[in-house]
């Protein structure tokens, strides 16, 4: 039951970096990423092939490129640059004058393409079988299970607080009001001087080094990431979580990260099992996923905590 | 020809097609510094087209347009923008989920708070910028007397306010040339006063002015020279009164 609230925390934990990472991008710079999980992905992977040693040396059951036996916190780092980076190629696909929905389309084939790549090419990242390190909680590996556990559970809250407090640098002030404006709309944005090109790119490289450090976090934790893992699918669930917590505002998407991550994908698990169809419970998630979205964006599109209104009007 | 006499704006053969359309047909005129241009003619003239490639919206089939002494054809907006040739948009455009005056705020060039080093660096960078420009956009809202929207979002305002907000936004930017699409469509009549003569004073500060209008007296009043455009050509060029009594020019109006 402890090693179920460990988890738990430490799924809220990623969760909540990769939710903060895609409202940046979607909620408050309005770009609608539907592969970001990839940037998860890769922040995974990387964490993966950085603490490995190379392929042979670990006797050649799994196939990776790299290998580099690096330490925890310069791979978790590197996994963190990883997702910056696969956030900007992301960000490329979408700058050309597409409309927004046809940007997210085809962010969308960006994520099947990168899960069927991977899938196919098994001398990559060993295809659809995964990666797998051993041991796990790297950093604490020779602890005792309940050190080892809520040491890592400490090392996601403060990688959390660290998140939050950057984020907070990206969605107010200035910067935060310029993205909001480009969000709104692009061609005023770019007629009072803003460079609606390299602000994209900007907050790609950003959100994706959240969803970077989010799958790093992750991986180090369950220890193994395979294409199972990162289905496009996974990308709605943080984007329901941005939906119906309040596109734009980050305590409102922290709320809807923990409606969404835990209490309902997580809640679903405690159904009594009423078929003997497999995988019920998961769908039946899906399903109140899918549908709180649509009532979300019927009834109230401002989410659960809506953007803060700033108030300047009057002189102090 | 002598720095200062030069024309701020000179447009020469622009051309832009639609398909098989010519919307704009080998269009030249100029803007002389601190004055008033008026661009007017029936509906389906090019004028928008004209503001439009002049500011960067659409890139020219060809021709040329010289800012300033640079020649900045089919430069992107925001390098225009920066530059000092700022446009508002004949249907008005608002940062909806924005207030007010955060569509003002937005609009100041050269903000620290943008920088990388403002991002990182936080309100020590940019608070004393930040408040500067709060007192500009609270002078603004005050000239406009709209000071009691400050703080209302910019898509629950109404159609004039949402122009009038458009029109400040761009005079945020600190332009040097203001292309202007109709900015007075919408407006209560006081504020349409208000709004010539602030303008007026505008000039005696050394803005330029190119207006697409469609009110005549509005364009009579403001404007030092007017250009006529239909189909795609420029008609006539010249003062409105002797405009008004040029038989081209009333045909025009009249065939449309």
């Amino acid at each position: 039951m402890e090693y179920y609230l460990v988890i738990l925390l430490v799924y809220l934990g990623t969760d909540l970096l990769a939710a903060w990472g895609l409202n940046l991008e979607f909620g408050v710079a309005g770009i609608a990423n539907l592969a970001f999980i990839v940037t998860i992905a890769a922040g995974a992977y990387t964490y993966v092939i950085c603490t490995l040693s190379s392929p042979a040396a670990g006797g050649g059951f799994q196939q990776y490129i790299g290998g580099f036996s690096l330490p925890f916190p310069l791979a978790v780092v590197a996994g963190t640059l990883m997702g910056g980076v696969v956030g900007v190629l992301i960000g490329i696909t979408g700058l050309k004058r597409l409309r927004q929905d046809y940007q997210a389309v085809a962010m969308l084939v960006v994520s099947l393409m990168a899960a069927t790549i991977v899938s196919a090419d098994t001398s990559f990242l060993n295809g659809n079988a995964g990666v797998a390190i051993l041991p796990q909680f790297a950093p604490l590996s020779d602890q005792d299970p309940e050190i080892q556990h809520w040491g890592y559970v400490a090392i996601v809250a403060v990688a959390c607080i660290v998140g939050f407090l950057v984020l907070r640098r990206f969605t107010d002030g200035p910067i935060g009001r310029t993205l909001r404006a480009m969000r709104d709309d692009e061609s005023a944005a770019a007629a009072v001087g803003k460079d609606v090109v390299a602000l994209r790119l900007m907050v790609q490289a950003v959100g994706g080094a959240f969803g970077g450090l989010s799958g790093a976090l992750l991986v180090a934790f369950i220890g193994g990431w395979s294409p199972g893992a990162w289905a496009y699918v996974e990308t709605l669930a943080l984007l329901t979580a941005v939906i119906v917590g309040g596109m734009g505002s980050n305590r409102g998407v922290s709320v809807g990260t923990f409606l969404i991550a835990i209490l309902i994908l997580q809640g679903v698990q405690f159904l009594p099992q009423i078929s003997f169809r497999i995988g019920l419970r998961e769908d039946l998630g899906w399903i109140l996923l899918g549908t709180l979205t649509i009532v979300f964006i019927w009834v109230r599109p401002q989410g659960v905590l809506p953007e803060r209104r700033p108030k300047y009007g009057r002189s102090p | 020809m002598n720095g200062s006499a030069r024309p701020i704006l000179e447009v020469s053969d622009l051309v832009k097609h639609y398909g098989g359309v010519r919307a704009v047909d080998g269009v030249s005129f100029t803007v002389q510094r601190g004055t008033i241009t008026g661009l007017i003619g029936p509906n389906g003239a090019g004028k928008s087209t004209v503001l439009n490639v002049i500011g960067g919206f659409l890139p020219p089939g060809s021709g040329h347009v010289i800012f300033d002494g640079e020649d900045v054809t089919g430069k992107p907006m925001h390098r225009l923008a920066r530059l000092g040739v700022v446009r508002t948009f004949q249907m008005a455009r608002v940062f909806g989920g924005l207030t007010m005056i955060e569509n003002l705020l937005v609009a100041a060039p050269a903000q620290r708070g943008e920088s990388a080093f403002g991002i990182l660096g936080g309100k020590r960078i940019w608070g004393r910028q930040e408040a500067e420009l709060l007192e500009r956009a609270r002078e603004m809202l005050r000239v406009f007397g709209m000071e009691d929207k400050a703080d209302d979002y910019a898509r629950n305002l109404s159609g004039g306010q949402k122009r009038a907000v458009e029109t400040m936004r761009a005079l945020m930017a600190k332009p040097k040339l203001l292309l202007l699409d109709e900015p007075m469509a919408g407006l209560s009549p006081s504020l349409s006063k208000q709004l010539e003569e602030l303008f007026l004073n505008l000039t005696r500060d050394g803005l330029s002015l190119l207006l697409v209008e469609h009110e005549l007296g509005t364009v009579d009043r403001l404007c030092s020279k007017v250009v006529v455009m239909a189909q795609g050509k420029v008609l006539a060029e010249g003062r409105m009164a002797e405009l008004r009594t040029n038989k081209e020019v009333q045909d025009a109006y009249v065939i449309g």
